[in-house]
């Protein structure tokens, strides 16, 4: 069966770290031919430090981030404070449907690649511009990456115990996804709209304008209540039970999540634990009582749960119809039976690192499936074909562009930029 | 704000809650025409929350007037023949219909997705659920708490010494909203481009969820490290990413490259730490994190977060105050770029929304529409576009067929 763009639509992508890498991944599975291009002095971040150790022990293509959000896409290297690297890019663009880029606003102008200089060259050109906080107003210039973004939206205010006044940082950065998400998104918008009007043009992400929509709940309950919304931790407002307790076994495999929003639910898991009793208690009698005395409610079932195995109790509070999960750590969500049973992982093998599970497309498309068996590509990996496919070089100019620097296939010291 | 991007793209829309409509609503913010078709009663997130103090407008929940901004509305009972009838008459010339119904559902409502693609070539069907369509679970329950533990998002948040904690609010079902936004875009795209016929997209709000975990399941594979709970540390690394208490409040710090860490001492004014040999190169950092780190923490308890902030950023690092959403609405960038909308809600009054998520600069956006009373648009959908007479939408709401104006 073929992808939705079965090679006809050229994507080149100038992202680093993980918000616009994933717009250009998505793009990738979708069957478009995605050229990261990076510099051999700067590349992606996520590729790996050199500041980490001896040489031998560099970490530089072994890095898991980078091997999962660049997959699908073709690697060239360009030195973008060379003149004639900005040229070749210029190059590249002229012959590309989308641009892809999240470097803080200023940067892209610094090189002389802002979309006013490439419009020219290529009308039909859509390039996504992706910075922290959007080009414009005070912040415009703010230092942004995946998690200060997910606070300057709200949402690590928001992440507390309901006991403790310390906020915590999400586990994924979540900026990021929302913002390769988002912008995934626009560049479909836009190409859509290109296909009536035959234009291009420059659209604009502030990845923190993307993740204050997921917040719309508690903006709303401000607005109407006055009140600032209290961070409620693993509990309800209302429902009780609502929490994370710990079961029989070893700690990183004990934890389960467990709710019940109505009253038969309640009884249920009180009958599923071996509880019956605590149905029937004054203190635990309704919704309002449980919630007044959550605390023992709290205490009572983590006790009745550390006789009973995770997995066990789970599957148990599932059948009696209560809300329950396991709290997976990474190899539990490897072994997730549903997650497995729809063969969500894929195995990719990859120079370097071999072969791994990788996360799948989530769109899982009837007739345009998604393309999801090429790695991540080493750096300058493809210079030769695209350099010479696409841009009809010789093999003497690729080799004089290698010997002057511009490009290569080995990471360089770090440099002053000019 | 509404852009015109996705004008003459025509959605069904048969959501209800927050991912679907996430999904149709994006799709709506930019251009496509999206009528809401809900049962009689209305759909769930009308009776949900957060209402205005003291006043429950009956049919009419804050997040349900964000959620459906700018789509049209009508009713339908989709279990009575008549309601079966007039949808198909609404898929005729749809590109999409967007579904977060159970599985199975479309199905018992003789909307069983094979034959409508076959019946309508150019409609595509997009559907979210919790487990995805086909596997044993797929009549699973899942609220935000499970599916936070199940994605593998709670696992590494928290105090090492006390149990996981959840992340915020409904996250994951935004992220499978957009996702489904994607997966829509998709199926129109390639029916005009390569496929040229429509076609059904399943997205799992599970799979959804763990595709943002590439950190936990793809390393893990890598280098056998179980990430555990690292406090007030998003991971223990040759990094601090930390929120650290201040005189007034907290603030989040993100201390990574050797240009920050350099950053930071000029900040905490303690230009010696650059060559100190606990922490002069990032292995080190990782090595002496807790020593670093309680420095760092003392620095930050004797000052206010914005003037950390602002301290912060002039020297390239990125710092932030950790806002509370109220200051979110107040936030000068925001305002600035005039990004939260006021909405004039029929039954709400003037509430201020997120704008739409990404600007398009080939034309400049409309003002936004509210979300549709129950039935709004039931005349000028049901009666102009399909023909029902005014007589027949007066015996099908008497009928409950339809309800609302």
């Amino acid at each position: 069966m073929a992808t939705v763009f079965e090679k006809k639509l050229r994507v080149i992508d100038l992202s680093m770290g993980w918000a616009g890498p994933l717009a250009g991944q998505m793009l990738a599975e979708m069957g478009a031919e995605v050229i990261k291009v990076e510099d051999t002095h700067y590349f992606d971040w996520w590729r790996g430090s050199l500041s980490m150790g001896p040489p031998e022990a560099q970490p530089i293509e072994r890095a898991a981030t980078f091997n999962t959000a660049n997959r699908g896409k073709l690697g060239v290297t360009l030195d973008l404070l060379n003149p004639r690297g900005i040229e070749l890019v210029k190059r590249l663009v002229a012959d590309a449907d989308i641009l892809i880029e999240n470097y803080s606003p200023g940067v892209m102008e610094r090189f002389g690649l802002s979309y006013e200089i490439l419009a020219p060259l290529n009308p039909r050109l859509i390039m996504i511009s992706m910075p922290s906080f959007g080009y414009g107003g005070p912040e415009t210039f703010s230092r942004g990456y995946g998690n200060t973004v997910e606070a300057m939206a709200g949402v690590t205010g928001l992440a507390r115990y309901h006991d403790n006044d310390q906020p915590y940082t999400l586990s994924n950065a979540l900026g990021d996804p929302v913002g390769g998400l988002t912008g995934t998104f626009g560049i479909l918008a836009a190409i859509y709209e290109r296909e009536k009007t035959g234009r291009g043009q420059w659209i604009e992400l502030a990845q923190v304008e993307g993740l204050i929509p997921m917040l719309a709940e508690s903006i709303l309950e401000y607005q109407l209540t006055g009140k600032v919304p209290a961070p409620r931790g693993n509990r309800h407002p209302y429902a009780a039970p609502h929490g994370i307790y710990r079961c029989a076994g070893a700690e990183a495999q004990a934890w389960i999540a467990l709710a019940a929003y109505r009253e038969d639910q309640w009884r249920a898991l009180a009958e599923t634990l071996g509880a019956g009793h605590l149905a029937s208690d004054p203190r635990f009698i309704d919704a309002a009582a449980r919630k007044a005395n959550e605390d023992a409610l709290d205490s009572e079932l983590n006790l009745s749960l550390s006789a009973i195995p995770a997995e066990d109790a789970v599957k148990r509070l599932s059948a009696a119809g209560v809300y329950a999960a396991h709290v997976n750590s990474a190899p539990a969500v490897l072994g997730d039976a549903q997650l497995l049973e729809r063969g969500y992982f894929v195995p990719i093998e990859r120079a370097v690192v071999g072969t791994h599970l990788y996360p799948g497309a989530v769109a899982r498309m009837s007739v345009t499936p998604a393309a999801q068996e090429a790695p991540a590509p080493m750096l300058g990996q493809h210079n030769g074909e695209v350099f010479r496919g696409l841009l009809k070089m010789t093999d003497a100019e690729i080799a004089e562009l290698e010997a002057a620097g511009v490009i290569g296939t080995a990471p360089r010291t770090y440099r002053k930029a000019s | 704000m509404r852009y015109r991007a996705l004008s003459g793209i025509k959605v069904v829309d048969l959501t209800h809650f927050i991912a679907g409509p996430y999904a149709t609503m994006l799709l709506a913010d930019y251009g496509a025409s999206v009528i809401k078709v809900e049962p009689p009663a209305g759909e769930g997130a009308r009776r949900i929350g957060p209402f205005r103090a003291g006043a429950q407008a009956a049919d009419r929940g804050a997040l349900f007037a964000f959620l459906n901004a700018n789509k049209l509305g009508v009713t339908l009972d989709l279990k009575h023949p008549r309601g079966r009838e007039l949808i198909r008459g609404l898929l005729r010339d749809a590109d999409l219909m967007v579904e977060n119904f159970a599985p199975g559902t479309l199905a018992r409502l003789g909307l069983e997705p094979a034959e409508l693609l076959e019946t309508f070539p150019r409609l595509s069907i997009v559907s979210i659920s919790n487990f995805g369509q086909d596997g044993a679970e797929r009549g699973g329950l899942l609220d935000d708490l499970t599916l936070f533990a199940r994605g593998g998002w709670t696992f590494p948040v928290g105090e090492r010494d006390r149990e996981p904690l959840t992340p915020p609010g409904s996250l994951a079902q935004y992220i499978g909203g957009l996702y489904g936004a994607v997966g829509a875009m998709q199926t129109v795209i390639a029916r005009d481009l390569t496929a040229h016929r429509g076609q059904h997209v399943d997205i799992s709000l599970l799979e959804a969820t763990v595709a943002t975990m590439i950190y936990e399941t793809v390393a893990f594979q890598y280098n056998g490290v179980l990430r555990e709970r690292a406090g007030r540390r998003f991971a223990v690394g040759p990094f601090m990413i930390v929120t650290l208490k201040c005189r007034d409040g907290y603030a989040g710090l993100q201390c990574v490259t050797d240009k920050q860490f350099v950053g930071l001492c000029d900040l905490m004014q303690r230009p010696e730490l650059v060559h100190d040999e606990r922490f002069n190169t990032a292995l080190k950092r990782m090595v002496n994190n807790d020593a670093l780190l309680e420095i760092v923490a003392g620095f930050f308890l004797e000052h206010e977060r914005n003037w950390l902030y602002r301290e912060g950023q002039a020297r390239a690092i990125p710092l932030v105050p950790i806002p509370s959403v109220a200051e979110v609405l107040e936030w000068e960038q925001t305002r600035a770029r005039g990004y939260f909308q006021t909405i004039d809600d029929p039954a709400l009054g003037k509430i201020k929304v997120p704008g739409a998520p990404l600007r398009f600069h080939s034309h400049p956006p409309e003002a936004i529409r509210p979300a549709p009373l129950l039935g709004e648009h039931n005349r000028q959908i049901l009666g102009a576009r399909l023909g029902v007479g005014a007589a027949e939408l007066k015996s099908l709401a008497d009928e409950g067929v339809i309800a609302g104006t």
